[in-house]
This record gives structure tokens, C-alpha cells and sequence, in this order.
């Protein structure tokens, strides 16, 4: 019986010590929080990190920025469990703890000389921020980019700020909510409504898709439905995860793990394992 | 790499006692009312050997139901890992076959560092089963009653003598440096080996083939109306992921004693609904049966897919710990008699 | 690594269980394989039972209230303190002014001696505990009927039955290894028949399920008995040799035709003849019965019907044929052996007997109070007329678990003096002005009795945290503090004086328990084996006698303003206050927050959608929590677990009391629902996707 020897360099599970340099509100719920590390970080788009609050435990939460500044880390996280209301506690200053970068990345190279299509809902435009950037950092190797952004109300609607500088760089970005509220000119109702909106060559595009799981599968179907290959279409999906290395098995859905495995999967895989 | 001794009964305890030096010798013992539990050893004499299955399996030694982590005072953090040496004696080779297939699990891809020290500081010696009990299904899938391979000290028992085999370096190094205990077999011992082999394969009273299972299930022959019949009587104990030796699903909790926080894990188990629960309340796996064909398909249908092997090494704890009998060797058994009836109705319509 | 044997601190299964122990903590638990209750299984609450032993929350050291808050003190102090003032309360106010609460998850020696400490040191009798709340309905009814009230069965008996009757039990949950052998009987092919509103999980298991009305239980009884007698399926012969007064009984029975008991209850009059049959044809039927029964103001009738219906068939008194009342903490069946009840001693001896309480007098070189005293209930209202001025309370948590909550706060803010002893912080400390903090069931010696009447050994496996002791020790100190020494080594000395006062306790000994899973009493003498079923040739009485019931509707039944009744009780994966198991990881995460389960017809038409926010209110009160729409209900009825402060249940209940044994009618209280005001957009998204 042969004992491997051991080669690791450090503790899988072992949280590093990060600062909180700022935090703004988004939401009524959602706080962005950018986050200065003590040792230098990459990651790519769509990876998430364990987040650490001591004394209360750990989450999963989604990078939305590029790793530009490798100490900074950028994460917007909502309030609604144990930890992340923790977290909304803590102050500018105080300590934050996480490890990562775990899971697999969008395929971002898939959108090179391709329409692309983001679909956001809630909270799930945190990665495809990171995703945006990306798209605005290779600006000229893309073509189309259109974004489907639906929340249930406007004032939940996140990184307000940032649409103008996105449509500046040429991002259609078409807005809906569930319930408006005054001054709203823009879409009620779900964002698989607001398919006209986008004039696209659906068999040759890519999507990257994020949201609640009823939205992603609404969204998926129809991509489909349009002709688009289920392999450009991309989603990353949420699940309870306590080490975020496939170790404690809470993610753990049909053969696959969502933290290793995934999260991002495309739609040819979520059907594959019946992710979904 | 194996080598092989025999070893006069009357040798092993001192043999034992020399092992004790370096580590805490854990086996066997015999509580009062007749349970047999694993513990540290005090009186070696006292080790009981006609082993039933322990409740729970050696699991607990590498992979403990509680176990620290961390511990943070201040904004430092201690890495809590237990280094002392074990030798875990009296252990079965379906167990050892365990041990191998989780060590793929927590060593693979990201190394569990918890696991990983604890590991390399165990010693295992196990014992061919002769006389498997009742709920053992080992022999049909390869998992015992004996090893050929792949062990660190395996003993068969051939009455007043043991024929001792060790196949990694820690085994082999437990027994070179008391040599002169141990003895060359001869022809004769292999022939008694053979014998015990035999029947010990013999004696069980379980036949399950978990691969006709499996061809059962993939081919969608078992229906959502069995498995709902399956999980009804489920009493959502968690028995069966705690007492089995491949279930390695854990949860951490966070607790604060004054200014130290301690950050431990402690076993968990997929058959809990709030296993899944998301931030916000909502439970994917809500359905009992759900969570039960989760259990069943990971071993019977994904384990083989990824690993190669079933997630299940017949060591029949399941079915000592399941109060509403839906362990994994009498489930199969029906899936089985599902199987047996179907070709029944293929026959007749012929 | 050591393996401590030792008993499940949770229900009165009794599982027997090793805690597993490494440098001095506890990290794992496993089942006992020979054990004759759990034989190898355990339940959720068992797998994790070693969780909350080393929580952060743990009580460590004594407190005194200064100036409105509890501040740490030493053990001295606080042992001084409380002497002093429980002295300076006798002698202003009477020996009766201090009520005390042992508690049903101590062990028999402790509950021994607190109930010692009542009588000869307070010189009161105003002791009880929790069993009051539970099973005094049996106490007192199977005590009348019999001469015994405890389970007559052992759990070991149960997979051989041919019958199984369980009325008011939701077994696969409360029991979970006792509906264990009740599956596997009904493997082997035994008949399972289930007597309850709720559609309970063993229900799933039942040839026959009974949903009658709450609050009918006597009614359907007497329906089932009306059919024995009229079919001629009585046991003549054993009515005639072992019981007295059926002719009496006989009247009044005739009353009840199916006919009219399906009226009262809702139960087909068929079905009330199916069970009937089945039930009156098979000598090996076992019934079982817990808090379904017990818990209502007619608790003690209910529980009388049931020895009535036993002894009509005459299934008692042998193996796998009996009257199995499931008992439920670890060790409320110790407590009421140890007479921590208001009007006995230990064995039932009652302290309104002269030669008994002379013996003790003997025992004990005090004199003893001769007036019973007063039960959980009326220390409340005697608190609130100015009677009740201290309080002792023992590993019990009043503040959750009591009735009409809203009335308890009330005496207790009134209180002169409170002294809690328990392991974690709770509600009722709140109100506490001395704290002393004990040892839980891994931190010492003694002895746990389980429903089948089962004494085993729990075994110290680590020390206490900080400066907890056992409560055995803190009794010890506090008395002789009082000026009443008390010295005991160990617990085994304890339980030697138990064994010398208590006829069914008096072989049971420490030494004998070590080898094996206990002793069942009654084990009068050192040699004897114990007693697997009770009434065997003799009822404990003599004669068992048939007692006249008659059915009574509940105390509260619903009208116009408030039309729903509501049934409160426990769920799987918590137990009672909460104090543990709401301290352990998963069970917490599986139960997380509290509901209550209404029908759908309900449901719909009071506009309340599954999993929205309820508000619900008694004349007593109300509280607000998640609705659950499910069919385990049905029409007219509502269940709330009362495990959660922050919706406790029993705000809504009514303090109606059963005449005879004062257990509060907990099963059936008049409530009204409302839907909370909520954002209605909640789940619009997901409503307008599934439209598409």
C-alpha cells in the first residue's frame, strides 16, 4: 500500500488575510466590497473565492472584477445567509479572509470574433461583470456584444453606474425588471422577453448566462430553440459549498462537482449530467 | 512488493507491544454486554480476534466525526493536524480496500492536508476474514475476504500460527526490525493459506452482484415508483453515510470560545435535506427520494464511471446501521429480484 | 482514543451509545450492536449527540444577579447566597412558599436527591417536574387501573407481535428505534393500525389509519371496546379471573355504537369495526400510546379507556401483549420512579401513606410534610396569588415548555427568588437570580431509566467545562450548606439509599449494571433478573379494574373567531426547548425555523400560500411563522412544534388542566391564521417563468 508523499505547499483549506479597502452599497442588499490581499492573486472570469468571516464560516462568492491589480480583489455580495450578513457587519478596514480562486473559468476566448450575449438576473451580473471587463479589455477582437439585464425592481438593478461607460464602449445594454417603479421607462417582465431587443446571428453567437436556476433554464431553452450551439452556451450555476476544493461533497450533483467541475458549465454539459 | 513470514501466535503480542513504542496501538476489545469496539490498546491480551464488523470502521481514524482545523486568537491562525503515529490493528480487508479508494478521494487533485497527516502516520494490519458474518458481500465484489495487493500488513490466520504479509515500506519496516520473531513459510503454510482462502469464500451467505445492479439502473429498469418505495420508509438518521467507509461528505462550523475561534468539520450527510439548502432557504433535494437515489446513484452508477470502481466495498455496516432496512445490500437485492422476475416475464413470453 | 458506553441523552428510547474520546474531548459517537433498544442503529439526534457537550455556549460558572444582571461568582458564594435566602424565605413565608422542578433528563440519582432535598431540607412537597406536562395522565391512570403506570412491554418484544395499535404516538419520529422493531414486525407480517388526526409518518406504514378529531380519543375507545363487547370478542375468562367491575363499565359502553362514535369523531363506523376485530383477535397485540392521549383536560380517561380496552381483550401480562405508554425524555420514567412528583415518594410510595412517609422519616432523621403539594401548573397560578415566593428549578426550561406562556412570564416576574440549574443558558434563566451550571450527561456517573423501565449506566467520559459539577454534587453542597450534610463518593452510594427505600429498586445496583444494558424494575432483590413485561399473572393492584369513562369534548373547541384547533408536538429533528439540539449543526440546518402545518382547503381558503408568513392567535396570544401546506393535516386542524422561542407554540395554549393529574391540554387549543403582510412581488419571477 503505497503512502503518496506529500506535495502540497500549503493548507487547501487555509483562509489568507485580506483588508476591506472600501465598500459601496449597490442595493438595498448588495454591498461591493474591493478587497486588498496580503499575497498576490490571479484568477479568471467566473472563478469564485471562499469567503472567510471567522466565527461564522465560509462562502462562496463570485470575482466581478479582472485581476488588473493582483493584490485587489473586487466582490459583490448580497446579504442572505449566516456569513454574508457577517460580512455586511463588517466595516472599511477590517479583516476579510478567503482562499481561491476555485472552479473553472468562463471560456472567454469563445467569444473571439463572435456576437456575444450576456443574460443577468439579481445578483448573477456580479461574474459577468468581470466578464464585461474582459469583453471591453479585447474590445476590438469581438463583435456584437449585447447584455439582458432583468431584476425585480429597478433599485435592485446592480452597477447602475457602470451602464453609460459600457454602452460607451458599445455594449447594447437593455434593462427589465419584475415590478417598475416610478420614473421607469424601460421593460417589465422577464428577460427572455426582451429577445427582439438584440439583432444577432444567434447560430453564431456565444452567451454567457447568470442568474436564478429558473431563468438560467428559460433562457438556455430558448438560445437553443434559436439555433445556437448548445456547447456557446454558457452558464454557471449555485450550489451549497462548504471547502470549495470538492472535498465536503455538498455540491456534489450527478458525478459532478460544482466547485471543481464547474461552476460554469455549458448547456451541452448541464444536459448531459442533468445539471439542472 | 510483498513479502511474507510466519509468525507463531504465541509472538504476536510481544511483537504488538514493540509496535506500541512508536505508536498508539489501537484494536479490538470487548466492552461489557459483548459490543467490540476499536480503542487504544492497554492490555494487549485483551485484544479480541474473532472480529465482527466494527461499528464504526476505521474511517474514524483518518477521518474523524469532529475534527479541529484551525484555531485563530488574534489574527493568527494554527493549523491544527494531528501527526501521531497509529497502528491500527484487527482491521478488515474490505476496510483496507476502503482506505484506498479514499485515499484517491482526499490525496487526487487538491491534497486534504487533515487527511493526508493523518494517513501517512497510520499503520494498517488487517486479518483475512475466515468467518464472514451474515450481512458481508465483499467476495462478489473484490474487496475481500482477503487482499492480494495493496495492503500494509495483512495476516491470515492458520491456527496456531499467522502467515504475515506486508506490501508497503511502513509494513515492512514493522516487521524487519523484530525479524528474528518472524519465520520463513514453507510449502506447507501457502497450502494452509489456500485453505483458509477457500473457505472463507465459502461461508458467505450474501451473493450480491452490484454490477447487474448497475446495469439494472442505467438501463432504466429500476422505476422512480421503487425508489419512492425505498426512500417512504427512510427514517433520515444518516446511519448509513456515517458508518460507511467511503461517505467522506462533511460540513465546517465555526465556534467562538471567548477570544479563540475554533474552525472545525464534522460528518455530514447527503441524505439530509438541508444538506443542499441554499443561501435563502430554498432546498433542491426536498424529496426524500431525491436525496436516496442521490446516495444509491453515486455509488452504483457514478463511483464506476469516475473511479472505476463501485462505491461500496460490501462491508455490510449499512445494513447493521439501518434501522428501516434500505441498506445497500438489501436494496440490491431487490433491484436483483426486479431483475430475475423481468427475465421470468421474458421467458414466459417466449 | 477511549469508547465510553453510555446512554442517548435524547428521547426514552434509551439508545445504548460509545462516545469516542481523544485527549480529552469528545469527537464521535457511535451505536451499541448489542443493545437490546437500537441494536446497532441510532437516530439523527443520536449521530450527533456529542456536538452540543462541547459548545461555547456551555454554563461554566455559578451566577449571582447584581443590580439587574447575572455576574460570575464563585461556587462559596453562590451556594452561600442561595442558603441564606432560601432560609430567610422559609422562616418569613412558610416551608410551603419554595417550589422545586427535578428534572427528567437528570439521573435517578440526582432526581433521588433533590426530591430528598424538597422533603427534608425545604420541608415541602412541592416537587414535580416535566412528567406532568407528558405522561402524569398515565402515572395516574394505569396507577388506578393497574397498580403500575409504565410501559408493560419490552422494545425487544415489539418485532414479534402480530398486533400493533398505536394511538396519539408519532413513533417513527419521537421514537425512531422503537418504531425500529415496529417496521420489522410488520415485515414479518404483523398488522400495524394508527390512530391519529395527523398523517404521521409510521401512518404510512398502517393497514389501517384513523383520523379522528382531536380531542375524541375517549369516544373511538369506546367505540372499539362498544364492537368487542357486542361481538362477543371479549376475553371471558380473563375478565372473570383478573379484573373487577365490568359490569359496571358495561353500561356505559353499550352507549357508544359505531354508529354514533362516527358522529363524534369522524372515524367510519366500518373502520371503527375493522379494528375492533383486528385488534380483539390476536393475543399477541401490543398498544402504544404517548402524548396524543395523555395531553388533553379528559388525559386520564383517555388513558383509562386504554386499560380498558387491554383488559377486555385481555392482552396483558404476557410477552409481545400489553399497554405500552412511550415515555419521553431519556429519563422522565426515572424521575417518577424517584418520586420527583408532588405526592409520592420513590416507587410510588405516597407520602399520605403514614408507614411510608415514616420510613422515610427514618431514612432521612427529618420530619416530612404529610399534604401532597403542588404540580408544574399550579406553582405557576400559586405564584401569582402570592403563595409560590422562590423557586428551584432543575434542568428544565418553564419559560418554552409550560402553557400560556404569556400567564408564566407574568409569575415569574413576580418571583422573590429563582434558582437555575442546567448546562446551557436558557429562557427561563432569564429570570434567574442564582445560576449554577451542571454537568451534562458525558460529564458524570449514574443511571438513566428508559420507557421499558429499563436502569442503565451513564458514564463519565470527560470532565465538566470550567467549574460546572454535577447536579448531584451542586444538591449535595447547597444542602449542606443548609445545615443537612449530605456525603456521597460517588453516585453508586446514591443509588445504594435509592435501592434501600424503593421496593422495585431494590436490587438495582450499580455493580449489577455494569455488566450488560441494565435492569428493568420491578427487581426487588439483588439475585432477581429484572422484569421484561409487567402484570404477569397479577396485576400490581391484584384485581386490574375497569374504570367508568365517559367522553368529554376538549376545554377550548373552535367557534366563529376562532375555528381552527391547533395541535402542538415535536418534530424529528428537535427535541423539546431546544437547548440541545438547536445547538447541533444539522439538526439545526435541517429545522431551521418554525412552521406550522395547515390543510390545503384551509389553506386556500384563508389565502395563505405554502411557505409564506402565518400569523397566528389564541385568546392567549399569538405568534407569526412559515405556513407549511401539507396534507399531514387535516381540515380544521393545525400543528406547531414548540421547540422555537421565537414562535412559541405554547403562547397560543391553553393552561386547561385535567382534573385528576393537572396535565395541561396541550393537543387541542382554539387559534385563528392570518397571512402576514408581505411584499407581493415575492416570487413573481419564478410564477411568471412557469407561465411561459
Amino acid at each position: 500500500m503505497k503512502r503518496r508523499s506529500s506535495n502540497r505547499k500549503n493548507n487547501i483549506y487555509l483562509p489568507i488575510k485580506g483588508r476591506i479597502e472600501s465598500i459601496v452599497p449597490l442595493t438595498e442588499d448588495v454591498n461591493f466590497y474591493r478587497i486588498r490581499s496580503e499575497k498576490p492573486l490571479s484568477y479568471g472570469v467566473g472563478q469564485f473565492f471562499m469567503v472567510s468571516v471567522w466565527g461564522y464560516g465560509e462562502v462562496p462568492i463570485s470575482v466581478c472584477s479582472l485581476p488588473e491589480k493582483p493584490e485587489i480583489l473586487e466582490l459583490s455580495i448580497r446579504k442572505v445567509g449566516f456569513v454574508t450578513n457577517a460580512i455586511h457587519r463588517l466595516k472599511e478596514g477590517d479583516e476579510l479572509w478567503f482562499r481561491g480562486p476555485y472552479g473553472r473559468a468562463f471560456p472567454m476566448e469563445l467569444s473571439i470574433n463572435r456576437d456575444v450575449i450576456l443574460i443577468a438576473g439579481g445578483i448573477g451580473l456580479a461574474p459577468l461583470r468581470a466578464a464585461i471587463h474582459w469583453l471591453i479589455k479585447h474590445r476590438k477582437k469581438v463583435r456584437h456584444i449585447s447584455l439582458l439585464y432583468g431584476a425585480k425592481t429597478p433599485s435592485q438593478l446592480l452597477y447602475r453606474e457602470e451602464f453609460t461607460q459600457w454602452e460607451k464602449e458599445g455594449i447594447k445594454v437593455v434593462l427589465t425588471v419584475d415590478s417598475p417603479e416610478d420614473g421607469w421607462t424601460a421593460n417589465i417582465g422577464v428577460v427572455t422577453t426582451l429577445w427582439h431587443h438584440i439583432d444577432v446571428d444567434f447560430k453564431r453567437a456565444v452567451a454567457y448566462i447568470c442568474g436564478p436556476p429558473v431563468m438560467i433554464n428559460a433562457s438556455m431553452l430558448d438560445l437553443y430553440r434559436f439555433g445556437m450551439p448548445l456547447s456557446n452556451i454558457i452558464t454557471t450555476l449555485e450550489a451549497h459549498m462548504k471547502c470549495g476544493v470538492g472535498k465536503c461533497g455538498h455540491c456534489y450533483a450527478s458525478e459532478k462537482y460544482i466547485c471543481t467541475d464547474g461552476p460554469v458549465f455549458s448547456y451541452e454539459e448541464i444536459k448531459r449530467y442533468r445539471l439542472l | 512488493m510483498s513479502s511474507e513470514w510466519i509468525l507463531d501466535k504465541n509472538h504476536l503480542s510481544y511483537w504488538l507491544r514493540q509496535l506500541r513504542k512508536e505508536a498508539d496501538l489501537i484494536g479490538p476489545l470487548r466492552k461489557p454486554g459483548g459490543d467490540i469496539v476499536f480503542e487504544s490498546i492497554e492490555r494487549i491480551h485483551e485484544i479480541f480476534l474473532d472480529l465482527p464488523a466494527l461499528i464504526p470502521g476505521p474511517k474514524e481514524f483518518l477521518f474523524p466525526q469532529y475534527e479541529k482545523l484551525f484555531n485563530k486568537r488574534d489574527s493568527k491562525v494554527e493549523e491544527l493536524s494531528i501527526k501521531r503515529k497509529r497502528v491500527v490493528f484487527g482491521v478488515r480487508s474490505c476496510d483496507v480496500s476502503a482506505v484506498r479508494l479514499l485515499d484517491r478521494f482526499f490525496l487526487d487533485r487538491f491534497e486534504d492536508p487533515f487527511y493526508s497527516n493523518r494517513r501517512a502516520n497510520t499503520l494498517l494490519i488487517s486479518i483475512v476474514c475466515n468467518n464472514p458474518e451474515p450481512t458481508c458481500f465483499c467476495a462478489g465484489i473484490g474487496t475481500g475476504p482477503y487482499l492480494r495487493e495493496d495492503y500494509d500488513i495483512q495476516l491470515t490466520d492458520l491456527g496456531e500460527r499467522y502467515l504475515v504479509q506486508a506490501a508497503s515500506k511502513q509494513g515492512i519496516r514493522a516487521i524487519k526490525a523484530y525479524s528474528f520473531i518472524f519465520s520463513k513459510p514453507t510449502r506447507t503454510d501457502y497450502d494452509d493459506q489456500f485453505e483458509v482462502q477457500l473457505s472463507a469464500m465459502a461461508r458467505f451467505q450474501k451473493r450480491i452482484s452490484l454490477e447487474r445492479v448497475r446495469s439494472m439502473i442505467i438501463t432504466g429498469k429500476v422505476r422512480d415508483t421503487f425508489w419512492e418505495k425505498v426512500a417512504t420508509r427512510c427514517f433520515e438518521c444518516g446511519g448509513c453515510v456515517y458508518e460507511c467507509p467511503l461517505c467522506t461528505c462533511f460540513t465546517v462550523i465555526d465556534r467562538v470560545f471567548g477570544d479563540e475561534i475554533e474552525r472545525a468539520r464534522i460528518w455530514d450527510a447527503c441524505l439530509f435535506k438541508g444538506f443542499t439548502r441554499l443561501a435563502g432557504g430554498v432546498l433542491p433535494n426536498e424529496r426524500m427520494v431525491m436525496r436516496t437515489k442521490r446516495w444509491y446513484y453515486h455509488k452504483l452508477v457514478h463511483y464506476p464511471e469516475v473511479i472505476g470502481s463501485f462505491g461500496c466495498v460490501g462491508c455490510g455496516r449499512c445494513t447493521i446501521v439501518c434501522p428501516a432496512k434500505i441498506d445497500m445490500a438489501t436494496v440490491a437485492i431487490k433491484i436483483k429480484a426486479l431483475a430475475d422476475n423481468e427475465e421470468k416475464i421474458i421467458e414466459q413470453k417466449e | 482514543m477511549l469508547k465510553v458506553l453510555t446512554v442517548c441523552p435524547y428521547c426514552g428510547c434509551g439508545c445504548g451509545l460509545y462516545l469516542h474520546v481523544e485527549e480529552g474531548r469528545i469527537i464521535g459517537v457511535s451505536p451499541s450492536r448489542n443493545h437490546p433498544v437500537n441494536r446497532g442503529t441510532l437516530c439523527i439526534k443520536g449521530w450527533n449527540c456529542y456536538e452540543f457537550i462541547q459548545h461555547p455556549d456551555r454554563l461554566r460558572t455559578p451566577l449571582i444577579r447584581k443590580n439587574g444582571t447575572l455576574k460570575e461568582a464563585t461556587w462559596e458564594e453562590a451556594l452561600e447566597y442561595t442558603a441564606r435566602r432560601l432560609q430567610e424565605i422559609i422562616s418569613l413565608y412558610g416551608n410551603d412558599s419554595i417550589g422545586v422542578l427535578g428534572s427528567a433528563k437528570c439521573t435517578n440519582e440526582e432526581n433521588y436527591l433533590i426530591m430528598k432535598f424538597t422533603r427534608a431540607v425545604l420541608g415541602t412537597n412541592n416537587i414535580d417536574h416535566c412528567a406532568r406536562l407528558c405522561h402524569s395522565s398515565t402515572v395516574g391512570g394505569l396507577a388506578a387501573a393497574f397498580g403500575s403506570g409504565a410501559m408493560t412491554n419490552s422494545i425487544s418484544e415489539i418485532r414479534d407481535a402480530r398486533v400493533i395499535f398505536v394511538i396519539g404516538s408519532n413513533t417513527t419520529e419521537q421514537h425512531p428505534m422503537i418504531a425500529m422493531h415496529m417496521l420489522e414486525a410488520v415485515d414479518k407480517g404483523a398488522t400495524l393500525i394508527v390512530a391519529d388526526p395527523r398523517k404521521t409518518k409510521i401512518a404510512e406504514f398502517a393497514s389501517i389509519h384513523l383520523r379522528h378529531r382531536s380531542g375524541t380519543d375517549v369516544a373511538l375507545l369506546m367505540g372499539i371496546m362498544n364492537v368487542i363487547l357486542g361481538e362477543r370478542l371479549v376475553d371471558r375468562e380473563f375478565v372473570m379471573r383478573r379484573t373487577e367491575n365490568l359490569e359496571i363499565f358495561e353500561n356505559r359502553l353499550r352507549e357508544f355504537t359505531p354508529d354514533r362514535v362516527e358522529k363524534l369523531t369522524g372515524v367510519p363506523a366500518s373502520d371503527i369495526r375493522k379494528v375492533a376485530r383486528v385488534y380483539a383477535a390476536e393475543k399477541r397485540s401490543m398498544l402504544f400510546y404517548a402524548m396524543g392521549i395523555t395531553q388533553h383536560i379528559t388525559g386520564v380517561d383517555n388513558v383509562k379507556a386504554l386499560a380498558n380496552l387491554v383488559m377486555l381483550t385481555g392482552h396483558i401480562g404476557l410477552p409481545m401483549s400489553g399497554l405500552n405508554p412511550l415515555r419521553g425524555q431519556n429519563n422522565v420514567q426515572g424521575a417518577c420512579d424517584m418520586g420527583v412528583l408532588p405526592n409520592v415518594y420513590t416507587g410510588y410510595q405516597k407520602v399520605t401513606d403514614p408507614k411510608a412517609r415514616q420510613k422515610f422519616e427514618r431514612a432521612w432523621r427529618r420530619r416530612l410534610p404529610e399534604k401532597p403539594g403542588l404540580t408544574v401548573v399550579e406553582m405557576t397560578e400559586a405564584i401569582l396569588d402570592g403563595k409560590l415566593k422562590a423557586m428551584y428549578i432543575m434542568g428544565e426550561n418553564p419559560l418554552l415548555s409550560d402553557p400560556d406562556l404569556n400567564q408564566v412570564v407574568k409569575a415569574f416576574e413576580k418571583l422573590q427568588f429563582l434558582i437555575v440549574q442546567d448546562i446551557f443558558p436558557n429562557e427561563t434563566i432569564e429570570f434567574a437570580d442564582v445560576v449554577f451550571p451542571a454537568a451534562s450527561f458525558a460529564e458524570k456517573n449514574g443511571t438513566f431509566t428508559n420507557t421499558e423501565r429499563r436502569v442503565q449506566l451513564i458514564r463519565k467520559a470527560i470532565p465538566p467545562p470550567g467549574d460546572a459539577k454535577a447536579d448531584w454534587q451542586i444538591i449535595t453542597e447547597l444542602s449542606t450548606a443548609m445545615g443537612y450534610p449530605m456525603q456521597y463518593r460517588d453516585t453508586y452510594e446514591i443509588m445504594e439509599e435509592i435501592a434501600l427505600l424503593t421496593p422495585s429498586y431494590g436490587g438495582i445496583l450499580h455493580y449489577r449494571l455494569e455488566e450488560g444494558y441494565g435492569l428493568q424494575w420491578p427487581c426487588p432483590d439483588r439475585k432477581h433478573p429484572g422484569t421484561p413485561y409487567l402484570h404477569r399473572k397479577k396485576f400490581a393492584r391484584g384485581l386490574g379494574t375497569f374504570l367508568t369513562v365517559d367522553f368529554k369534548l376538549p376545554e377550548e373547541m373552535p367557534d366563529d373567531n376562532y375555528p381552527l384547533i391547533l395541535t402542538t408536538g415535536r418534530t424529528y429533528f428537535h427535541y423539546h426547548t431546544g437547548t440541545m439540539c438547536r445547538r447541533t449543526t444539522v439538526l439545526e440546518r435541517e429545522e431551521p425555523e418554525p412552521f406550522v402545518e395547515i390543510n390545503p382547503e384551509d389553506a386556500e381558503a384563508l389565502e395563505i400560500r405554502d411557505r409564506s408568513r402565518v400569523k397566528i392567535s389564541s385568546r392567549r396570544g399569538s405568534i407569526t411563522l412559515m405556513a407549511i401546506v401539507t396534507e399531514r393535516v387535516p381540515k380544521g386542524i393545525v400543528f406547531v412544534p414548540f421547540h422555537f422561542r421565537e414562535a412559541a407554540a405554547n403562547i397560543l395554549t391553553s393552561a386547561a388542566l385535567d382534573p385528576e393529574v393537572k396535565i395541561p391540554e396541550y393537543k387541542v387549543s382554539a387559534v385563528k391564521i392570518e397571512p402576514e403582510e408581505t411584499e407581493k412581488i415575492l416570487k413573481t419571477e419564478i410564477k411568471a417563468f412557469r407561465t411561459r
